[in-house]
């Protein structure tokens, strides 16, 4: 048999439906039960060039729990999962741009060989227009162990490392939540750095 | 209201091994060329028989099976030209992160897959045979006769034991 070539990718198009997205933004309850930590919103826009916001976007979120354990078996702590915290998500933006997730301060996680890593979550776009999907790293404090990070240092521009951090906005507070806002470029002056992945 | 299709295949690794358990979400236009859409303003009849949308499991083997009607090609709101050829969108979950999955998968033989921007984006034209579904026999009979196509997947990623020496 000849080896397998791996399947052309094509655009997800303007017409993913509504119902694959809505109702799946909320991290924070898993089998009727709810996660431990920090319970925040993770909210922004996405805009394209000219600070033109990009409506039915599609945006996914995939990070660890409070304690920095991702549900996927290759997390070397998987079996420490905590039961109430899904780990996946997805929101669409609205014709405004505007995202919005409810999730946990992730903790700090470690690679499939034990790399430590700092608390991160990880982000995918996917748009019309995209040929591919665009993933980034959202981080959510800085310390002197953040620039150690292995995404970070991949990132020799300071200005550019600095888009990678969620802040704590207030005008993001809502239901007794935090809020943390990210807010992603993905094309021109403070563009949102993209990760081959 | 349409061509009643069946559409099958698998989803396996770069090594050639089966990814079980993948999630496959589809969604197309109906016979028509109109999807269930806020954003879809094409002026042609919604289905109120079809909803366009599907969530399939891969079982053991990789394998994946649904049901469906062919959907109609359709004008793109954007363009004053560019008619969409009939496809069917898919996006598949593979194992890790990693393997995130999107792709459109097209009828061989559409006249409008020959001016399609999409299509025509993919650089060579063996990849484009890859986002083709591939027709099957099938035997006409008394009975409900639907047509039958078969699609494959390649996702990223290795994972098969490594054979011992």
């Amino acid at each position: 048999m000849s080896q397998p070539v791996v399947s052309p990718y094509c655009t997800i198009g303007p017409f993913f439906p509504f119902d694959f997205v809505d109702d799946c933004n909320d991290l924070t309850q898993f089998e009727e039960r709810k996660a431990a930590g920090q319970h925040i919103w993770l909210a922004g826009t996405v805009v394209e060039e000219g600070n033109i916001p990009t409506g039915n976007t599609l945006l996914e979120l995939w990070q660890p729990d409070a304690r920095g354990v991702f549900r996927h078996p290759l997390d070397p702590r998987h079996s420490e999962i905590d039961p109430g915290f899904f780990g996946w998500g997805r929101a669409r933006t609205d014709a405004k741009g505007f995202y919005r997730f409810r999730t946990v301060l992730p903790g700090p996680s470690r690679e499939v060989d034990g790399t430590p890593r700092c608390a991160h979550g990880n982000m995918t776009v996917l748009a019309i227009g995209l040929t591919r999907r665009l993933v980034t790293t959202i981080f959510f404090s800085e310390s002197p162990e953040t620039a150690e990070d292995l995404v970070l240092r991949s990132l020799p521009d300071p200005s550019r490392r600095q888009r990678l951090f969620a802040r704590r906005d207030e005008a993001l507070d809502a239901g007794g939540l935090p809020g943390y806002r990210f807010d992603i470029v993905l094309r021109g002056d403070g563009e949102t750095p993209f990760f081959v992945d | 209201m349409g061509q009643l299709m069946n559409v099958s295949g698998r989803v396996t690794d770069e090594d050639g091994a089966p990814i079980a358990g993948a999630l496959i979400e589809v969604w197309q236009a109906n016979a028509s060329g109109k999807y269930i859409h806020q954003w879809d303003r094409h002026q042609a009849p919604l289905d109120p028989n079809f909803i366009g949308q599907g969530r399939i499991l891969t079982d053991a083997e990789g394998c994946y099976r649904f049901r469906t009607i062919k959907p109609g090609g359709y004008p793109v709101a954007e363009s004053d030209w560019w008619w969409r050829p009939p496809h069917i969108h898919y996006s598949i979950f593979g194992v890790s992160w990693m393997d995130r999955f999107i792709t459109q998968i097209f009828f061989p033989g559409e006249p409008l897959n020959q001016t399609d921007l999409l299509l025509n984006g993919i650089p060579n034209a063996e990849a484009r045979q890859r986002v083709m579904f591939e027709p099957q026999p099938t035997q006409v009979t008394k009975d409900l006769n639907i047509l039958e196509f078969h699609r494959d997947f390649v996702l990223r990623g290795r994972r098969r034991t490594p054979e011992l020496p």
